[in-house]
C-alpha cells in the first residue's frame, strides 16, 4: 500500500516530521514501511507557461513556439510536437537541465536548426497522468507560476503483509489517525456527513443474503459529465500507482484511497429495474467483467444484479455491460461492504484481484458505507459540475452486534508489558486512537472499540496490550530475565543420538549433505519404487517435484553424479527423513535416515569397507549379511547390516547403470530403528589374570566363501576358551590350485583361572581342524 | 719401582685413551690398561709381593690412577656415543614439509551446525529441544494457531497441499501447539526443523529451508522477559552485545506481535548496503502467544501466558558466512559444503 505524504499532512495539519522520519516512526509504531520515494520531484522547477506564437519548421511535424515562462525563465523558444500548441494555451514549461518522468532529461539542444530553450511537456511526461497525447492544458494560472495541485510529492510504500489484521490502514484517513495519535496532532476527518440527502431514496436494494452482504449503501446521481479528471486528481492517484481513468471513476478510487472503502459507480441507464439485488452467483451464471474476461460463477460467488442478471462480481470487480462511458448521464454510486471470506474465496477462485477484493478480504467497517457516499458527493461536485443527486440514501443493512467493552486492568497491562505504566497515559494512548474509555473501577478500564477497529482486529485485552504498547514505545521495556524453579528440561534423546551418528560420519571423512523431500515420478521409477507409493504433492512447483521421498537414495544419487565432475573421490552423508504412507493413520510415518556414500573414479572394493566401517562404528559388532540385490544394487556387492539381531539397513555398491564414470559404495540405516535399540549395554569384565596363547590356521577354501563364516565355525569349535578369532589375510595362487584360495586366522585362547597347557591348546586347534575339514575345509600346512 | 711402572702405564693410558679413534680403539685401550688381564690389574697382582706398609702404599695410588683412567675412559666412551648418536638422528631427518597422509574429518552442514550451537544455548537456559512432523494436518499448521480457513495470512499460494488435507508445515509453529498437547505448562521449548513454502526458487527463495520455533509458557511471562530471551539468544550467535529493537508485526499466532529487528552488525547503525541504509535487520517475529493458541494447545490462557518466536536459520546461516546464494545449502555441492 503506498501513502502519499502530502495527503497525510492534509489529514493531520501541523504535521511537521520528514517523509523518511514520518516513514521511520509508522514502522516503529504502526507497520512496516519499505521505502519512501520523492513523486515528480522535478515539479519544484515545472512552471506554467503561455505560448505566445507558433511558427511551423519546415520538412517537420514539429513547430519552433515562442513562450512566456513567467518572471524566472522568461521568454524561451522551444521546439515542440504536440498537436495542441497553439497561441495563448497555457501549458507546463521544463526548464533545462531537469530530468522528467522516465528518466528523460530535458537540455537546451539545436534541433532541425531551432534552438529548443527548455521543454513544453504533458501529463505523461510529468507522470501525472498517463496523458501523452497533448501537452498539459491549464487555466487560471499565471506563467511562472508552479502547476496547480501538483507539488512534488512522497511516497510511503507500507508493507502489505503488515496490514492484514488492519481494515482501517487500506486508506489514508486509518494511517493519518495513527500518524495523528503518535504526534499528539488533531485529525482533520475529510467526511461532511450532512451531505447525504434526505428524502426517500429513487432506488431500492435487495439483500439476500445479510452474512455476505451486511451493508449495501448507495446514491443516484444525474446529469453527469464524464470526462478526465481535474489534474490534482489524476496526479494523486497516480502517485500512490493508481491508473486514472475518468472523474466518476477517480473519485471513487480517490475516496477509497483516502477511506479504505471501495465504491463502485454503474450506469443507472444501463441496468433494467430500479433495484439493486444482491444475491449469490446461479450455478453457470456468466458475468463479462470490467477486464474483458468473462467469468462462470457458482453459488459461492456473491454478485450484484438488476432485473436481468449479474452485474458486478461483489466486492471483487464490475462489469463491463453496465460500466461508466462517455456518454453516461446517470450513475448509481455502490458503497457496500462484503464479508472478508466470502471476497477472498471469490478472489481465489477466480484468481482475480483487485484493490477492492485486497481490502474487502481485511473486513471492512460496515459503517463506513455512508461516510463514503457523503465524500463523494463532494468530489462529484468538483469534478462533474452541475451534478445532481436524485432522491435520499438507499441504505439496507443488518447491524453487527455492538463490540463488547474489553476490561483492562492496569495491574495485568505493566505486567505484561514488563514495565509499569501509568493510567494516564494508557487513557491518552487510547483516546488518542479513538477508544472509548471510561472506568468504572480504579485502576480498570473498560475500553469500547471504534467500528472500524472492531470487525476482526481488536477484540480481547491483548488486542489492547499492543495498542499500548506500541505507542509507548516497546524500546521502552527493558530486557528481563525470569525468576524461574531450576528444572532440568526434557532430553531429546533422539536428537542427541543423531548430532552423535553425524559426529561419526564427519570424524570418519564424510561431509553432510542436505536435499530436498521432493523427488519425480521418473525418479521414483528410476530406483525401482511405484510411484502410487509416495505422498503426492497436490500443488507442485513442477513434475520434477511432485512425490515426497520414500528413500534419500534418489538425492544422494544425484549428489554422487553431481560432485563426480569436481572431484576424483568423496565421501558424503545425509540424515533426512523418509516420508511413508500410512493408512488409517492422522499423519504418514517420517523416518529418520542416514545414507552415506563414496564415491572414488578408480575405485576397487575400498569404497565399501569404509562404509562397512563407518557402519561398524555406529553399530560396534554389526554384520553385513550378503543379501538379494535390488534393481540399482551391484548384483554381486549387496549386503543387509544387522544388528544384535535386527535388519537395520543396506550397504551396497551402486549398479554400474546408475553411474557412468567410476565406483560408488552406499550405506543406508534405519536411524529410528538403530535409535530404538538404544546404545550396547556396556559391561565390565575383570582383567585377566593368566596370558593368552595364540596361533594362526590358514584355512583352504572356495573362492566365495564368506569370510563372517569361516570365524564363526572356527568360534564354534574352539568352545570355551575361544577369546578372539581374527581374520589376517588371503592368499591365492601357488602351490593351491586355482579354484581355491586360503585365509588365515589368528586364534586366541585363554581361560580365567590358570595358564593354558600346550596340550589344551592343541587339542582346541585339533579341534578346530576337525570341525572345519568335516565341513570340507582343507587346512593349509 | 712400581712407582715409576706406575707412573708409566698412567701416561701410556692416557695417550692411548686420548689416540683412541673410534669406540673400538677405545675399548681396546680400555681392556689393555683397566681389563682383568690388564696392566693395572698386573700391578694388583704384583703388589702382594710387597710389605704391608708399601703394598698399602702402592695401593692408594693405583686406585687414583685406576679412578683417573676410568672416568677419563668412562668421559671419552659417552662422546663416542652422543657421536654416534647424533649421526644416527641425523641420517633419520625428515621432509617435516611432506603432506600427511589419510582422511581428513568431512564437515557438518552449516544449517546443522547453528541448530546445534542454538540447542545448547536453549538447553542451558533450560529449554526442551523438540521434533514435530514434516507432514502436517491443516489444524496445527494453521487453525491452532488462530489462522482460520479464511484469513488472508493463509495464502494458498504459499502451502504444499498433500492428499487427503495434509500439508507440507509452512513454519515450525506447529511444533508449538504439539509441545503444548504433550508436555502442557508450564513449558520452554525450542523446535528447530525444515520448513517449506510453495515457491519458485532463487538466489534468494527457497521452497526448503530452515527455521527454529520457540516458545515458553508459564505465569506472568512479560515483554521484558521476551526481549531478555531474544537478545541472549542473539548474543549466542553473534559471539557479541547486539542491540535490538522491537516494532509492531502482525503474525496471527501472537498478540501483541512483533518484529525484532537487530542493530546491524556491520556498520552499527550507521547504514550500510547490508541494512538498506535503515541501520536495522530485520531478524524474527515474535510476539506474547494468543490466547486462542494457548486454548488449542489446551492450556487455560488465564492461568497461563507466554512468549513465541521463529528464527529464520537459512537466514541467520547465510548472514554469518555471507552466502550470497540461498540454493547452495539444499544443492549438495561439496564445493560450497566443505568450506563448513
Ligand atoms: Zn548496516
Amino acid at each position: 500500500m503506498k501513502f502519499s505524504y502530502n495527503w497525510l499532512r492534509e489529514l493531520v495539519p501541523g504535521l511537521e516530521l520528514a517523509p523518511r522520519e514520518l516513514a521511520r516512526q509508522i514502522t516503529m509504531k504502526t507497520a512496516e514501511c519499505e521505502g519512501v520515494e520523492p513523486y515528480a520531484p522535478w515539479m519544484q522547477a515545472v512552471v506554467a507557461a503561455r505560448v505566445e506564437s507558433v511558427e511551423p519548421i519546415e520538412g517537420s511535424h514539429n513547430v519552433k513556439a515562442v513562450v512566456d515562462a513567467g518572471p524566472e525563465y522568461g521568454r524561451r523558444t522551444v521546439v515542440c510536437g504536440a498537436p495542441n500548441c497553439r497561441p495563448g494555451l497555457l501549458t507546463a514549461f521544463v526548464p533545462p537541465g531537469v530530468t522528467v518522468a522516465g528518466g528523460k532529461h530535458v537540455r537546451t539542444v539545436l534541433i532541425q536548426g531551432v534552438e529548443s530553450q527548455g521543454m513544453l511537456a504533458s501529463g505523461a511526461e510529468l507522470g501525472l497522468n498517463r496523458d501523452s497525447a497533448g501537452i498539459l492544458e491549464l487555466a487560471g494560472v499565471e506563467p511562472g507560476a508552479p502547476i496547480p495541485g501538483c507539488p512534488v510529492d512522497h511516497v510511503i510504500e507500507v508493507d502489505n503483509k503488515s496490514l492484514t489484521h488492519r481494515p482501517d490502514l487500506w486508506g489514508h484517513l486509518g494511517m493519518a489517525r495513527e500518524v495523528a495519535a503518535f504526534t499528539s496532532l488533531r485529525l482533520a476527518d475529510p467526511v461532511r456527513e450532512e451531505l447525504i440527502p434526505n428524502g426517500p431514496p429513487a432506488w431500492r436494494v435487495d439483500i439476500r443474503d445479510f452474512d455476505l452482504c451486511p451493508r449495501y449503501s448507495a446514491l443516484v446521481f444525474e446529469n453527469v459529465t464524464v470526462g478526465p479528471s481535474p489534474l490534482w486528481l489524476q496526479a494523486r492517484l497516480e502517485a500512490i500507482g493508481l491508473n486514472p481513468i475518468s472523474n466518476i471513476v477517480d473519485v471513487t478510487n480517490y475516496i477509497m484511497a483516502e477511506l479504505a472503502e471501495p465504491m463502485h459507480a454503474f450506469d443507472a441507464d444501463l441496468l433494467h429495474g430500479e433495484t439493486i439485488i444482491v444475491r449469490r452467483a446461479e450455478e453457470g451464471e456468466e458475468l463479462e467483467a470490467l477486464n474483458g474476461e468473462t467469468y462462470r460463477l457458482s453459488p459461492s460467488n456473491l454478485v450484484i444484479a438488476d432485473a436481468r442478471g449479474a452485474v458486478a462480481l461483489a466486492g471483487v470487480i464490475g462489469g463491463a455491460g453496465s460500466a461508466i462511458r462517455e456518454s453516461t448521464r446517470r450513475i448509481v454510486l455502490e458503497s457496500a461492504n462484503f464479508e472478508a471470506a466470502c471476497i477472498r474465496r471469490t478472489s481465489a477462485a477466480l484468481k482475480i484481484r483487485t484493490d477492492a477484493s485486497m481490502r474487502f478480504e481485511k473486513a471492512q467497517d460496515p459503517a463506513n458505507t455512508v461516510r463514503a457516499l457523503a465524500r463523494a458527493v463532494e468530489l462529484f461536485q468538483l469534478v462533474s459540475p452541475g451534478i445532481r443527486l436524485v432522491g435520499g440514501l438507499v441504505d439496507s443493512w443488518r447491524r453487527p452486534p455492538e463490540p463488547k467493552p474489553i476490561e483492562l486492568e492496569m495491574e495485568w497491562l505493566s505486567r505484561r508489558l514488563g514495565r509499569p505504566i501509568a493510567k494516564d497515559e494508557v487513557r491518552r494512548i487510547l483516546e488518542s486512537l479513538s477508544f472509548g474509555v471510561e472506568e468504572p473501577r480504579p485502576q480498570v478500564f473498560l475500553v469500547s472499540v471504534p467500528s472500524w477497529r472492531a470487525t476482526r482486529d481488536i477484540s480481547i485485552k491483548e488486542d489492547l496490550l499492543e495498542e499500548v504498547g506500541r505507542m509507548v514505545g516497546y524500546g521502552t521495556v527493558p530486557p528481563e530475565a525470569p525468576l524461574l524453579p531450576a528444572r532440568r528440561p526434557w532430553v531429546n534423546e533422539e536428537r542427541l543420538f543423531h548430532h552423535a551418528v553425524r559426529q561419526m560420519a564427519a570424524a570418519q571423512g564424510f561431509t553432510e549433505v542436505s536435499n530436498y523431500s521432493f523427488i519425480s515420478e521418473e525418479m521414483a521409477q528410476r530406483f525401482g519404487m511405484a510411484p502410487e507409493e509416495h505422498l503426492r504433492v497436490a500443488n507442485p512447483i513442477s513434475v520434477e517435484q511432485s512425490l515426497l521421498r520414500r528413500s534419500l537414495l534418489p538425492g544422494i544419487h544425484k549428489n554422487i553424479l553431481d560432485n563426480s565432475r569436481f572431484f576424483p573421490s568423496f565421501r558424503l552423508f545425509e540424515i533426512g527423513n523418509e516420508i511413508h504412507k500410512r493408512p488409517g493413520r492422522e499423519l504418514p510415518l517420517e523416518v529418520p535416515h542416514l545414507m552415506a556414500a563414496v564415491y572414488a573414479r578408480d575405485g576397487g572394493a575400498e569404497a565399501f569397507f569404509e562404509l562397512k566401517r563407518l557402519a561398524e562404528c555406529l553399530m560396534p559388532g554389526c554384520e553385513t549379511r550378503p543379501c538379494a540385490p535390488r534393481s540399482y544394487e551391484h548384483p554381486a556387492r549387496t549386503g543387509e547390516i544387522v544388528w544384535r539381531g535386527r535388519t537395520l539397513g543396506r550397504l551396497f555398491e551402486l549398479h554400474p547403470r546408475f553411474i557412468e564414470q567410476g565406483r560408488a559404495s552406499i550405506l543406508d540405516v534405519d536411524l529410528a530403528a538403530m535409535f530404538a535399540l538404544g546404545p550396547l549395554p556396556k559391561k565390565y569384565t575383570p582383567l585377566r589374570r593368566f596370558p593368552v596363547s595364540e596361533f594362526d590356521l590358514s584355512i583352504v577354501a572356495g573362492l566365495r566363501v564368506h569370510c563372517a563364516e569361516l570365524a564363526a565355525r572356527i568360534r564354534g569349535a574352539a568352545g570355551p576358551m575361544c577369546e578372539r578369532v581374527q581374520y589376517l589375510y588371503s592368499y591365492r595362487g601357488r602351490p593351491l590350485p586355482e579354484d581355491r584360495q586360503s585365509l588365515t586366522y589368528r586364534i586366541t585362547l585363554g581361560a580365567p583361572d590358570h595358564t593354558l597347557s600346550s596340550e589344551e591348546v592343541a587339542s582346541v586347534r585339533s579341534a578346530i581342524i576337525a570341525a572345519l575339514e568335516a565341513a570340507g575345509y582343507g587346512i593349509r600346512q | 719401582m712400581l712407582d715409576s711402572t706406575l707412573s708409566d702405564i698412567e701416561a701410556r693410558a692416557v695417550s692411548a685413551i686420548d689416540a683412541a679413534a673410534d669406540a673400538a680403539a677405545l675399548e681396546e685401550a680400555r681392556v689393555e690398561f683397566l681389563g682383568r688381564k690388564g696392566a693395572l690389574a698386573q700391578i694388583g697382582r704384583e703388589m702382594g709381593k710387597l710389605p704391608p706398609e708399601e703394598r698399602a702404599r702402592i695401593g692408594r695410588l693405583l686406585n687414583a690412577v685406576k679412578q683417573n683412567l676410568e672416568e677419563r675412559f668412562e668421559k671419552k666412551k659417552a662422546w663416542f656415543e652422543e657421536q654416534a648418536l647424533a649421526a644416527r638422528l641425523d641420517a633419520e631427518w625428515l621432509d617435516v614439509t611432506l603432506p600427511a597422509p589419510g582422511l581428513r574429518p568431512g564437515s557438518l552442514h552449516p544449517l546443522t551446525q547453528i541448530q546445534k550451537e542454538l540447542e545448547d544455548v536453549f538447553t542451558s537456559l533450560g529449554f526442551a529441544v523438540v521434533d514435530g512432523p514434516e507432514v502436517e494436518t491443516e489444524w496445527h499448521n494453521f487453525d491452532a494457531l488462530n489462522i482460520p480457513p479464511t484469513h488472508p495470512a493463509r495464502d494458498a499460494q504459499d502451502t504444499f497441499w498433500l492428499e487427503n488435507g495434509l500439508l507440507l508445515r509452512t513454519h515450525t509453529s506447529p511444533v508449538q501447539v504439539r509441545a503444548m498437547e504433550r508436555f502442557g505448562a508450564p513449558l520452554r521449548i525450542i523446535a528447530p526443523g525444515r520448513v517449506f513454502r510453495n515457491e519458485e526458487v532463487d538466489a534468494s527463495h527457497e521452497h526448503t529451508f530452515y527455521q527454529l520455533e520457540g516458545m515458553m509458557i508459564d505465569r506472568d511471562v512479560s515483554i521484558g522477559h521476551m526481549l531478555y530471551f531474544m537478545k541472549t539468544l542473539l548474543e549466542a550467535v553473534f559471539r557479541r552485545d547486539v542491540t535490538v529493537r522491537l516494532r509492531p508485526g502482525f503474525f496471527p499466532f501472537v498478540e501483541p506481535g512483533f518484529e525484532l529487528d537487530i542493530q546491524c552488525l556491520l556498520c552499527g547503525g550507521e547504514g550500510c548496503p547490508v541494512c538498506k541504509q535503515s541501520g536495522w535487520v530485520e531478524l524474527l517475529p515474535c510476539g506474547l502467544v494468543h490466547p486462542n493458541v494457548l486454548r488449542a494447545g489446551g492450556i487455560d490462557p488465564e492461568q497461563w501466558n507466554g512468549f513465541a518466536f521463529g528464527l529464520g536459520l537459512t537466514r541467520l546461516v547465510m548472514m554469518r558466512y555471507g552466502i550470497d546464494d540461498i540454493r547452495l545449502l539444499q544443492s549438495g555441492d561439496l564445493r560450497f559444503l566443505q568450506q563448513f
